[in-house]
């Protein structure tokens, strides 16, 4: 049975572009397109398809906020956020918002079936381009303390030093200490950096964040 | 010497002041102690002649009564004192025996407790002073009494004695009033005024507009100080809002042009990138795929050609003419309106004077097309015979009220005319604008002589 896949997407030219690409894929089913947020989420509704690929910049309500109504909604639907920029904290947003998935639109109609794929099966995937642009590719990191983890996990999902230190019973410094070490052991240079390459690297699941 | 003007003034009219004040007192204390001894040794003088021919007469004969012809007879009585004043003998019960004439004001001044002996200053009940000096004789039976009337003796002198009191203490008064006057309404008033300019913040802060203790000159200063600072609070408002005017715009701009490229370009280039990949794939479809790439790049670069005319169209360099008969046919195309332009072929203008005109043109078109729904519109620049530049537009639109406040206009937000008027003023020339409602609107720009310019 073929992966139902909505698409939304205000310019046409790429959204025909990319229904063209789904539809040489035998196992995918594009079931509905959408020019704006308004009617993706209805379309969203309607379909209850598997994967729906958001636009993150649409007219009237963008993409991050149709993926979180659907995250609100607990429809079993996997948002893949679909993008012209590579902004690190798109990433971050659409995650927090609940996508699964994030893929730029140049990317190859091998990448796009890839993702789809990865999320219906209740994975996360992470545009190869924006992913390679973070890290080494090649790169074995040092794995995390359970309390790294935590760290890691609480300051991902938008908390700052002093919350994750009143929520784990620690000093704001010690906070501080383990995200210090958890940037060198990643060799990533900030939060963002730090939890696409936990992301990336496996350290982290994607449900551990979103919980 | 000029840093102490001030204290100098002071002292030059206190000092000197004072020391009249000092003179002038002392020489009065003496002036009236001097007429007191005149008038007292005179009074002595009197009442002791008098008393010793008296006791002369009384040695001669042996009565108790003094033959009173003889006594009479003397020349005192008859004819009066040599200098103003009086002389009498009175007895014990105070009867009058003998007396010079004019005696009758002695009953007037006349009180107890006058010492005998001696001469002694009382006054009588207007006021007037007199020396009066009371001698016993025959054992105390009788007594001689002499009196002047300063009024008579010293007249002049004793008035101009009291004058010149009063005139030297009026003097004091006024010299001491005029130097707290000073004080108070001019020194103070100048120190507050110093110390209040002294630590404004220009542009920032006011003086007080005024200072009810100060005095007219010091006022006006003030007032005028005041004028100059609120002129430096307006300057710097006005400088602020143009910064955030100019700021806010370009970052309008700037976000323009990024929306512009992203919602465009960068989603059309996305989309060629992905029909040259389905051609690739999709052997069947792959010219139609290829085709729509190329259409794509085509409407790429319409679309980046007309991001560069806005922002700043190459052609431009072509010349006045050129340039503003390929503005008005772009702006033609893109408004779909009539738009006709005739321009002087002998016109030499800098670039920064074509560009003026330029984004006049196109700030003007645009506001006659939104606003005043204008569907044709006729521009011409000539060349004057001053040598002056007239570039003047007129369109047949709705037109609007000329005398709405130009500032008010900025401040609410509609940049248009405010940016017309300011690419005038920078070019060096002036903007007029003719409007009626229902007659359209006309917008004149003058560039000077460039001769009178540079002279």
């Amino acid at each position: 049975m073929p992966i139902r896949v909505v698409l939304a997407d205000d310019h046409p030219l790429t959204r025909a572009g990319i229904s063209a690409y789904l539809a040489q894929e035998s196992s995918v089913e594009l079931v509905g397109e959408a020019v704006d947020g308004e009617s993706a989420w209805k379309l969203i509704e309607e379909k209850k398809p598997d994967v729906a690929l958001l636009d993150i910049r649409m007219p009237g309500e963008d993409g991050v906020s149709v993926a979180r109504r659907v995250k609100e909604s607990s429809l079993p639907v996997a948002v893949i956020m679909l993008t012209s920029y590579d902004a690190q904290q798109y990433v971050l947003a659409s995650l927090r918002a609940g996508a699964r998935g994030f893929i730029l639109k140049t990317a190859t109609p091998e990448e796009i079936s890839r993702a789809i794929g990865t999320v219906a099966r209740g994975g996360f995937y992470l545009d190869s381009e924006v992913a390679s642009s973070v890290g080494d590719k090649e790169y074995a990191p040092e794995a995390l303390s359970a309390r790294e983890r935590e760290v890691l996990i609480l300051a991902s999902k938008g908390f700052s030093s002093k919350e994750v230190a009143k929520q784990l019973f620690i000093s704001e410094r010690t906070v501080q200490t383990h995200l210090a070490s958890i940037y060198d052991k990643l060799g990533s240079k900030n939060k963002t950096e730090a939890l696409l390459l936990a992301l990336k690297y496996g350290v982290v699941t994607l449900e551990e964040l979103i919980e | 010497m000029r840093r102490h003007l001030l204290t100098i003034i002071s002292l030059a009219i206190l000092l000197p002041a004072f020391a009249v004040l000092f003179v002038s007192g002392v020489s009065l204390m003496q002036h009236e102690r001097a007429m007191k001894a005149v008038a007292r040794s005179y009074v002595q003088e009197m009442a002791d002649n008098v008393a010793s021919r008296l006791v002369d007469v009384e040695s001669r004969r042996w009565g108790r009564d003094y033959p009173s012809i003889e006594v009479r007879n003397f020349r005192i009585f008859t004819w009066g004192p040599s200098v103003p004043g009086w002389v009498a003998v009175i007895n014990s019960q105070g009867r009058i025996l003998f007396s010079s004439p004019g005696v009758d004001k002695l009953a007037e001044i006349w009180q107890s407790g006058i010492p005998l002996g001696r001469a002694v200053e009382i006054k009588d009940k207007q006021g007037s002073l007199y020396t009066v000096a009371v001698y016993p004789v025959s054992g105390g039976e009788r007594l001689v009494v002499a009196a002047v009337a300063w009024e008579n003796l010293l007249g002049p002198l004793a008035r101009i004695g009291r004058v010149w009191a009063i005139l030297v203490a009026f003097m004091a008064i006024s010299i001491l009033i005029a130097l707290l006057a000073l004080w108070k309404w001019f020194l103070m008033p100048i120190r507050g005024l110093v110390g209040e300019i002294d630590t404004l913040h220009w542009g920032k802060d006011l003086p007080r507009p005024s200072d009810p203790r100060a005095a007219l000159e010091i006022g006006s200063l003030r007032e005028v100080l005041y004028k100059l600072a609120r002129t430096a609070v307006e300057r710097t408002s006005l400088q602020n809002r143009y910064v955030s005017d100019i700021v806010r715009a370009q970052e309008g701009e700037k976000s323009r042009i990024a929306r512009e490229l992203h919602d465009g370009t960068i989603q059309n280039v996305t989309a060629m990138i992905q029909q040259v990949r389905l051609s690739r794939m999709d052997t069947a479809d792959r010219v139609k795929h290829l085709a729509l790439a190329e259409e794509t790049a085509h409407v790429v670069v319409r679309d980046l050609r007309e991001m560069c005319d806005d922002l700043s169209p190459p052609w431009i360099d072509l010349g006045l003419s050129q340039a503003m008969t390929e503005l008005a046919d772009r702006l033609a195309r893109h408004y779909s309106i009539t738009i006709t332009m005739d321009v002087d072929d002998n016109l030499d203008l800098t670039n920064d004077e074509i560009l003026a005109f330029f984004r006049i043109f196109q700030e003007g078109v645009s506001n006659a097309v939104r606003h005043g729904k204008a569907t044709a519109i006729h521009g011409e620049i000539v060349l004057k015979e001053d040598r002056s530049v007239v570039f003047e537009f007129r369109d047949n639109g709705a037109g609007f009220d000329p005398h709405l406040d130009y500032e008010s206009l900025r401040v609410a937000g509609h940049r248009g005319l405010a940016n017309m008027l300011e690419r005038m003023m920078l070019a060096g020339g002036r903007l007029e604008i003719f409007s009626k409602l229902g007659e359209g609107t006309s917008v004149r720009c003058t560039l000077p002589p460039k001769d009178a310019e540079s002279a």
